[in-house]
Order: structure tokens, then sequence, then C-alpha cells
């Protein structure tokens, strides 16, 4: 097996060798690749009487003009001059010394002293004073005006309507400590008076109200009291006992003016 | 016959920017005798600016009171003031005793007629059976005899009405009178 790679390899070298060996090799003329050697042309110089005034010419484009004009340019003239320095660079150098570092010379300079204030710059110039000037016209006083302040007296307005409008309240005396044969008295003259039989009837309790001028009159039973309605006439009628009572069957009111002894 | 014995119930009050003040004369049941009333003083801007705090005292006892107090036609047996009124000063006549009533939340006194001393001016008087003392206090200007003698007419007068109730019914007075000129 390998023996056969082996062979297979030899021939495929054997073919490239051949294939590469067989070039044929062309012999080429050298001739034009040779570099010529030339001599080179001999310096020479030529001597002109003077320098030839050159001129050059110039062309102007034919689409502008259509002749073409020549222009002479100024001929330059050269001048031989004289130049010491190649002589003097023959000759010998010159030593020149610098005078700050001779000896002898030298002097001590004073360094001056800083200022003390620093100066200001800038400053402003100062302000005009203004001129006084005098008016001439016065000023004129105000008006002075008045404005009353105080709080003067004020009108008492009778207001007794006004007061008896409003309920009255009428506390109720207290039975307890009336005397007994007084409160007999009493309690005979409101059965006279109501024609109620007294084991039917609730006393609610003893008011001293006007005789006259009650316009109305109203049970307060929280607080055991009468208010009272009242009119002008109540002001000058005398106060009298009054018995306000309620009766037990229906729970009707009843009330009498009782007559004190 | 003794003369029966008057209360004068006086009150001044502010109503929005206007102030004004009532005199209530009554008898013993409470009834009314006389009812003097000040039209409502309203101060300008200005006035409250340079019063200050002074207005409104300045009002009451300089204007309001001095003005119904010369409608009294005679003395009262007692002037009584609302308690504020009193601690604000009083300034009026001293004929007859100033002081100021207040229902009070103290236990009642053993009887009908008993005082308590809480102050020199200050002091709670029982003047129905089993209800709460009253509290009076009484102006600088009445000394201890007539502090007695008041006392003497409060409680005649606090057997048959409610002493403190007269104040709120003048003061029920005014608030009307200011609706009824609005």
């Amino acid at each position: 097996m390998f023996g056969r790679v082996k062979d297979a390899v030899a021939d495929a070298a054997e073919t490239l060798r051949r294939a590469y060996s067989g070039v044929a090799v062309v012999e080429l003329n050298p001739e034009p690749f040779r570099v010529r050697n030339h001599g080179s042309p001999v310096l020479g110089t030529e001597c002109h009487p003077g320098l030839e005034a050159s001129t050059a010419t110039c062309l102007e484009p034919p689409l502008l003009r259509e002749a073409v004009e020549a222009k002479v340019l100024p001929s330059f003239h050269a001048e031989l001059h004289d130049e010491p320095g190649w002589a003097r660079w023959g000759a010998a150098a010159e030593v020149i010394r610098m005078a700050p570092l001779e000896a002898g010379r030298a002097a001590q300079v004073a360094v001056p002293p800083l200022p003390r204030q620093p100066r200001v710059q800038g400053r402003l110039e100062p302000v005009a004073r203004p001129a006084a000037r005098r008016l001439s016209e016065p000023i004129p006083k105000p008006g002075l005006r008045r404005m009353e302040a105080t709080l003067g007296a004020v009108a008492a307005l009778p207001g007794l309507e006004v007061m008896l409008a409003l309920g009255v309240p009428i506390q109720g005396e207290n039975i307890q400590r009336l005397p007994k044969g007084l409160w007999m008295r009493y309690s005979l003259q409101l059965v006279r008076g109501t024609g109620e039989n007294v084991r039917n009837l609730e006393v609610l309790g003893l008011f001293n109200i006007p005789r006259k001028g009650v316009a109305d009159l109203r049970h307060d039973p929280r607080q055991g009291r009468l208010l009272l309605r009242l009119e002008a006439a109540a002001l000058r009628a005398p106060r009298v006992p009054f018995i306000l009572a309620r009766r037990k069957d229906d729970g009707s009111l009843l009330s009498c003016f009782v007559e004190e002894p | 016959m003794a003369e029966p014995i008057k209360l004068a119930y006086f009150i001044a009050v502010k109503e929005g920017a206007s102030y004004l003040g009532g005199l209530l004369v009554t008898d013993t049941s409470g009834i009314p005798l006389d009812f003097r009333y000040t039209e409502p003083i309203t101060p300008t801007r200005l006035q409250s600016i340079l019063y200050g705090k002074s207005l409104e005292p300045h009002i009451k006892e300089e204007v309001i009171q001095k003005t119904l107090l010369k409608e009294l036609k005679t003395p009262p047996d007692l002037f009584i003031l609302s308690a504020a009124e009193l601690s604000g000063g009083w300034s009026g006549d001293q004929k007859y005793p100033v002081l100021a009533v207040q229902k009070s939340q103290e236990a009642p006194l053993a009887k009908v007629g008993d005082s308590f001393r809480a102050g020199p001016r200050d002091l709670l008087l029982q003047l129905a059976e089993g209800a709460a003392p009253l509290r009076v206090m009484f102006a600088a200007s009445v000394d201890a005899a007539g502090q007695e003698q008041a006392m003497v007419k409060l409680l005649e007068a606090g057997y048959h009405m409610d002493l403190t109730e007269p104040l709120e019914r003048v003061t029920a007075a005014l608030q009307s009178l200011v609706v009824k000129d609005a």
C-alpha cells in the first residue's frame, strides 16, 4: 500500500521536475541594458564682452490680441564690488569682547526699592458740588381741616313698649311659706271663683300680677312661673294675688284673682 | 307704708359695629317700670383709630352709661350690672349700691338669707330654699354697711323674682331694637 503511494508521489515529483526543467534559456542581448559611459563634456567658460541684455518675449494670448506683442525687459547691469570680508577671513579672526564681562568695567547696579504704596490708578474725579439755588416761590401752607373725633353724647330714647312686649316672667309664691289661715282663705276664694270642687283642683301657683293690662299669660311649668305680656295700663294697676289651678279630670286651666284680707 | 323697692338694670352691648345700652327699672316682681336705651353709636374709622383699645370702655362708660344715668328721675335701691360690666370698672354715681349678680353652681347654703363671703366684695347669698345661692359682687364704692343694706333688699326682691333674668331681657330688647333699625 505504502509502496504504491510512494511510487505515486515519486511519479508526481518527476513529472513536475520535468515540466519545469524543460524551459529553454534564451540568451538576451545585454546591450540595451548596459550603461553606456558617455564622457561628460568639458566644462568651459566663454567670455562675453558683457552681460547681454536679456530679453524676454511675452506672448499674449491670441484670442485677445491678434498681433503678438513683445516687450523688452530692462537689462541687468552687473557691477563688480569689493568684498573685504573674504580678505579678512583669510587674514585673522577678530575677537570681540562683550563689555559687561570685561574686567574692571563692571558697575554695581542698585536695585530700586519697591514702592511702599501702590499707586491707585483710575481714580474718579470728584463730583462737582451742586450749585445751591434759591427757590424763589414759597411752598403754600396746607389748609387745616377739622374732623370730629370725639364721641359726643347720644340721646336716650324711651322704650317701655318694647320691654313690655317681651315676656315678663313672674315667679310663683312659695305656698308652703304662707300662713295656713291665709292659704285657707285663698282656697275658698278659688272654689267660689271657679265653681269647681276643691278636690278636683290642682293649684299650680300663686302669683302677684297686675290686676289690669295683662295682654297675654302663659304658664311655664318647668320653672313654675308665669310669662306675661303686658300693656301700659299694667304699670299703674295694683298687684294682686292670682291663683292658677288645673282641673284634675280634664287638665284644663282655671284661674282667679283673690283678695288680700 | 314703705316705698316699693326699685331695681335698675344696666347693660351696654356691641351689636355689629354699633354700641348701644339700656337701662331697665323694675319692681320686685320684675315688672318694668321704665326702660331707656341709647340710639346705636357707630364710631367712625378715624375715631376707632384715634381711640384704639380705649374706644369700647369709653363708649360704654363715658357715653352710654352717663347718658342713661341722667335719665334716672329717682335713684334706684339697687343698681345691677352684668359681671363683665362691673369688672370693667364703674365710674358712675355712688348714691346707690352698685353690684353684679350671677347664678352659681355652688351647693345651697343652710337656709334662706344665709350668706358666705368669698371676698371683701364677693359673696354668696341664699335666696330660695334648696336652690343654688346667688353670687353677688359689689363695686368698690360700696362699703360694708352698704353691702349689708343691699343684701336685705336682694333678699326681699329675690323672694319674688329671679334677680338675674332682667339683664337677659334688656339684652334681648336691645337686640330687637338693632334689628328693627337695620
